[in-house]
């Protein structure tokens, strides 16, 4: 699954650790979800989504 | 470093790990020569393992620092208690039936403490299991978890058709919790490849 996260963070200038906190999670999981190394479960899917205030399918999107 | 640490216990984690099993061999090799007796080795015993929870003391600091939660700085402290008592009670279990006196309830009950203590551990990661938050970092810890377990598992299937057809020698079975834990390293190595991050472990 491809995602945004790398670019949609670049424009609000937050790093992963930023982000990670804001999702509740660690650094590793941040970065591991950047460069497609893991797959988020839904429920992260929706906090990310809520964190950027965009609907999932324009953060993530099929391979 | 906070203002109230002393920096003498500030030292890496490898440096107390040394220091550990530096004394522990020590220790133990003064108890398997005879060179001391069963009361000396338990007294001289508190030294490794007071290094020991130096040095989960040490990786919980360098844990908190890292920014891990909650569920891995409380398996940091299982993992030190009961790695502790392992320490203890092998050393117990040396001294006291090296001499092939004791009864078969103290010999049974000895025998048994460091399994125990060695359960304890493979708790403790259970419990990670079930209290980590971070999924990702949860993932990690279950995938090195199956692929030491299932290094054990073959590890032991394949030696024990190898020594019945008295090929290698006869091992006790307990070699084969020492082969889950090299599996957790080969677990971290496989972590590490595919998704980048060692775990948790």
């Amino acid at each position: 699954m491809k995602n945004r996260l790398k670019v949609l963070r670049a424009m609000r200038d937050w790093s992963q650790q930023d982000l990670a906190d804001r999702l509740e999670v660690s650094r590793q999981s941040v970065n591991a979800i950047e460069t497609g190394r893991y797959d988020p479960s839904l429920p992260l899917a929706f906090r990310i989504a809520d964190v950027f205030e965009m609907p999932i399918e324009e953060i993530f999107e099929r391979d | 470093m906070t203002a109230t640490e002393k920096p003498g216990f500030t030292r890496t984690v490898p440096f107390w790990a040394g220091l550990t099993f530096g004394t522990f061999g020590a220790v133990m090799g003064l108890a398997l020569t005879d060179a001391i007796n069963a009361t000396t080795t338990m007294i001289m015993m508190i030294v490794p393992a007071a290094l020991f929870f130096q040095t989960m003391r040490a990786a919980g600091r360098r844990a908190a620092c890292s920014g891990r939660g909650e569920a891995q700085r409380l398996y940091v402290k299982r993992v030190a208690i009961f790695a502790s008592l392992y320490l203890v009670v092998i050393a117990l279990q040396v001294s006291l039936l090296d001499d092939g006196e004791a009864s078969l309830a103290v010999r049974a009950g000895l025998s048994i403490m460091p399994g125990l203590a060695i359960c304890g551990v493979f708790w403790a990661i259970g419990r990670l299991i079930v209290e980590e938050k971070d999924e990702f970092i949860r993932t990690l810890i279950i995938r090195q978890t199956l692929i030491a377990t299932g290094f054990a598992l073959a590890s032991a299937t394949i030696w024990g058709f190898l020594e019945a057809g008295e090929v290698v020698p006869h091992i006790p079975a307990y070699w084969f919790a020492v082969a889950f834990f090299l599996g957790q390293f080969f677990g971290a190595i496989s972590n590490r490849i595919t998704h980048g991050s060692w775990g948790a472990l």
